[in-house]
């Protein structure tokens, strides 16, 4: 019975995907969201492909699951991926549908799978990853994720125990995932020219031992949380990782990557340290999963720009930037923000980075602003910092709290207003970098065409 | 020239959502009005200030998770007697999140047990805390005559009453989905489930504690803040906002 109710659902979904694409010209979850109607238990049904690769974390996983379905393709191997849908059960479910017999076999050597944290315990049950990578676990938005500890026992709770963990041995929170219940395996990024000694950010999400609470040491941070910890009191610290990043070159965007005795030179994209994460993790798993060496590297590749999460239009002689900065999650919006501290000369910023949805969404919980860090901003190279959207007035608060001159704010709920008088308001020489939440990517990209309209064929001169 | 001493309890833990916004907007606000600020930092090895010393100003403990919650209650139990002296002076104490919890009679787990944990029993109410759903709010509260907003987010409720509220509840709820009352206060002592950057989000009431801290020194108002505290007690007074949602 429950055979049929899934080759029904299945011809459902198909007939779904078919019909969507003929006439809205792109794909949804739909498919997926009529088939878990049909068939709850869908995702148990599937033939899975002999290699299962699921990416969790809070942050890097998109870049990082497509990084992975990347160097997969190049070693030859045909692959299922949802980076066309949604990290939740439909969006798997669509993903399978559409490479699949009618008989539930998927069509692939293997399946990328990126996964919504918190839809763990509603995805584990019914299929078992071969590898599971998290990339990381910080605080996110407060009204989805709550805390890390949450989301670490949403995780934790549904590995099932054949799952191989791929660890980030530079993250104390989700290196503990699967402690002696899983095969864990660690890639981390050695210290960089970046790496400080003292947390960079106002926020890092642990400072107390785990097994012991006793206050943390240290050896180096890359951001945030992450980097080398070790417990002074109790001795404990990470396991030694078996892939790791050395020699991380900012400027050439390459870093080394360790695997035993094997090296290989590997790029990153724009010049960030996230990247360097992103693709050591995804170079990690393929590895584990049997792609040679020199099949991973060919496979790297910048897909950042590719995503429209970050782009840099040159309009005369001005740097039009705009990069997303993630709606109520500090860490993402920190690492936004950071890279005006890599960028000289003069800098013109438009944030519109509180929720652009506010009113659909309902009141926006602003807590985040204060635990991200807009420190970049206190720069005197930074000129006019325009703020967009109703919570203008709440981040113009933090703002001038977090030391920014308010002389240099000005602010505009309304959009409209804001495009109107943003060529007035950039200089016409050095950068004008726009931070965008993701709902707000049209508004940034208009933002970003008024401006190369404007100054594109003009040659210097402040305005 | 005043000085103030701040004391942050268990820092290592008490950072969830931006709580740390109420320590920089009060540093900030005493020093513009020309008190020298001094901040202390207890983690949960640490003997407590306010027991060891008799200067502390203002007591600080915001939220925290669920296991560093029990991991707190011990660290606090011994000094429950110079919490309580504290409660009846003139000192400035703010509890927020779950850190209002540790002065109720118990906390019981989200196990099928229900086990419970037994807390420092200030007043009488106890904590239950609900399996994996997170509690959001949107919420107005009146104290004394001043409108309070905020936000909570939540993983238990509390049920049963504590001697005096802190807020009277406009919208949102109280201690828990049934109750209009909203926390604890006596004197100089707050305690409640809002969260966040509490004191940036309400200048009025930031204020008052001001005045309790630094009496006599000069208001000192900061640009955009009065705004952005009117526009939000405008829109999160309208009933028609979702105020309350579970989220999985």
């Amino acid at each position: 019975m429950g055979k049929i109710r899934f080759i029904f659902a299945l011809l459902a979904g198909k007939l779904a995907e078919w019909m969507l694409r003929v006439l809205t010209g792109r794909g949804s979850n739909t498919p997926g969201v009529i088939m878990l109607k049909i068939c709850p238990d869908a995702l148990a049904r599937f033939q899975m492909p002999p290699t299962v690769i699921c990416v969790t974390g809070t942050n890097g996983k998109t870049s990082t699951s497509n990084l992975v379905t990347n160097i997969l393709r190049s070693a030859g191997k045909t692959v299922v991926n949802n980076s066309k849908g949604s990290n939740m059960a439909p969006g798997l479910v669509t993903a399978l549908a559409a490479n699949c017999t009618l008989g539930g076999r998927v069509r692939a050597d293997a399946a990328v799978l990126e996964v919504d944290e918190r839809s763990s315990p509603y995805l584990y049950c019914h299929f078992t990853p071969d590898y599971l990578l998290c990339t990381n676990l910080f605080r996110d938005s407060i009204k989805r994720n709550g805390h890390s500890e949450f989301i670490f026992d949403k995780i934790s709770g549904a590995l099932p125990a054949e799952t191989t963990l791929l660890l980030n041995g530079n993250d104390m929170i989700s290196g503990l995932l699967g402690d002696g219940k899983n095969k864990q395996v660690f890639y981390s990024v050695e210290r960089t020219s970046r790496s400080t000694e003292t947390c960079p950010n106002t926020v890092c999400d642990i400072t107390a031992c785990p097994r012991c609470h006793h206050r943390l040491q240290y050896r180096f941070f890359h951001y945030h949380h992450i980097g080398e910890a070790y417990c002074p009191s109790c001795g404990f610290e990470m396991p030694q990782s078996r892939y790791f990043a050395s020699d991380v070159d900012f400027e050439a965007g390459t870093f080394l990557f360790h695997d035993g005795g094997e090296t290989v030179t590997l790029p990153f994209a724009a010049g960030n340290l996230f990247n360097v994460f992103n693709t050591t993790a995804a170079a990690a798993v393929c590895r584990m999963a049997g792609v040679p060496m020199e099949q991973v590297a060919r496979g790297v590749e910048d897909l950042s720009a590719r995503t429209g999460r970050f782009e840099d239009t040159r309009a005369g002689s001005l740097s039009v930037v705009t990069m997303l900065f993630k709606n109520q999650n500090p860490i993402s919006g920190s690492q936004s923000l950071a890279y005006l501290d890599h960028i000289p000369g003069h800098k013109d910023v438009v944030l519109i980075v509180t929720d652009s949805k506010d009113k659909v969404h309902g009141h926006e919980d602003i807590s985040w602003l204060y635990d991200t860090d807009f420190s970049s901003l206190t720069s005197p190279e930074v000129g006019n910092i325009l703020i967009g959207g109703t919570r203008c007035s709440d981040l113009a608060l933090r703002l001038v709290l977090g030391g920014v001159d308010q002389t240099k704010l000005l602010l505009y709920p309304d959009y409209e207003e804001l495009a109107r008088e943003l060529p007035e308001r950039v200089a016409a020489e050095g950068t004008a970098a726009i931070f965008f939440e993701l709902y707000a990517m049209p508004i940034a990209n208009r933002l970003k065409n008024i401006l190369v309209s404007h100054f594109s064929g003009k040659e210097g001169g402040a305005q | 020239m005043s000085k103030v001493v701040i004391e942050v309890l268990y820092p290592e833990f008490n950072n969830l959502y931006g709580d740390r916004g109420n320590l920089l907007y009060l540093r900030r606000k005493l020093e513009l009005a020309g008190a020298e600020v001094e901040l202390l930092e207890t983690s949960l090895s640490d003997t407590p200030a306010f027991a060891s010393r008799g200067d502390v100003g203002f007591l600080y403990l915001g939220p925290c998770t669920e296991r560093q919650q029990e991991l707190e209650l011990e660290a606090l139990r011994p000094y429950r007697e110079a919490l309580l002296e504290r409660m009846g002076s003139d000192a400035v104490t703010l509890a927020t999140g779950n850190a209002f919890e540790l002065f109720g009679e118990k906390i019981l787990r989200a196990d099928p047990q229900k086990s419970e944990i037994r807390a420092l029993g200030f007043w009488n109410t106890y904590a239950e805390r609900f399996s994996r759903l997170r509690y959001n709010e949107l919420c107005v509260g009146e104290c004394g005559g001043i409108r309070v907003t905020g936000f909570k987010n939540q993983l238990s409720h509390s049920y049963g009453e504590t001697p005096a509220p802190f807020l009277t509840m406009h919208t949102g709820t109280g201690l828990n989905p049934q109750s209009r009352l909203e926390g604890a206060h006596s004197g100089n002592f707050y305690a409640t489930y809002l969260l966040g950057p509490l004191l940036a989000l309400n200048p009025p009431f930031a204020a008052r504690l001001l005045a309790s801290l630094c009496p006599g020194a000069e208001e000192v108002v900061l640009p955009f803040e009065q705004e952005a505290y009117e526009k939000r007690l405008a829109e999160l007074s309208d009933p028609a906002v979702n105020h309350s949602k579970h989220h999985s």
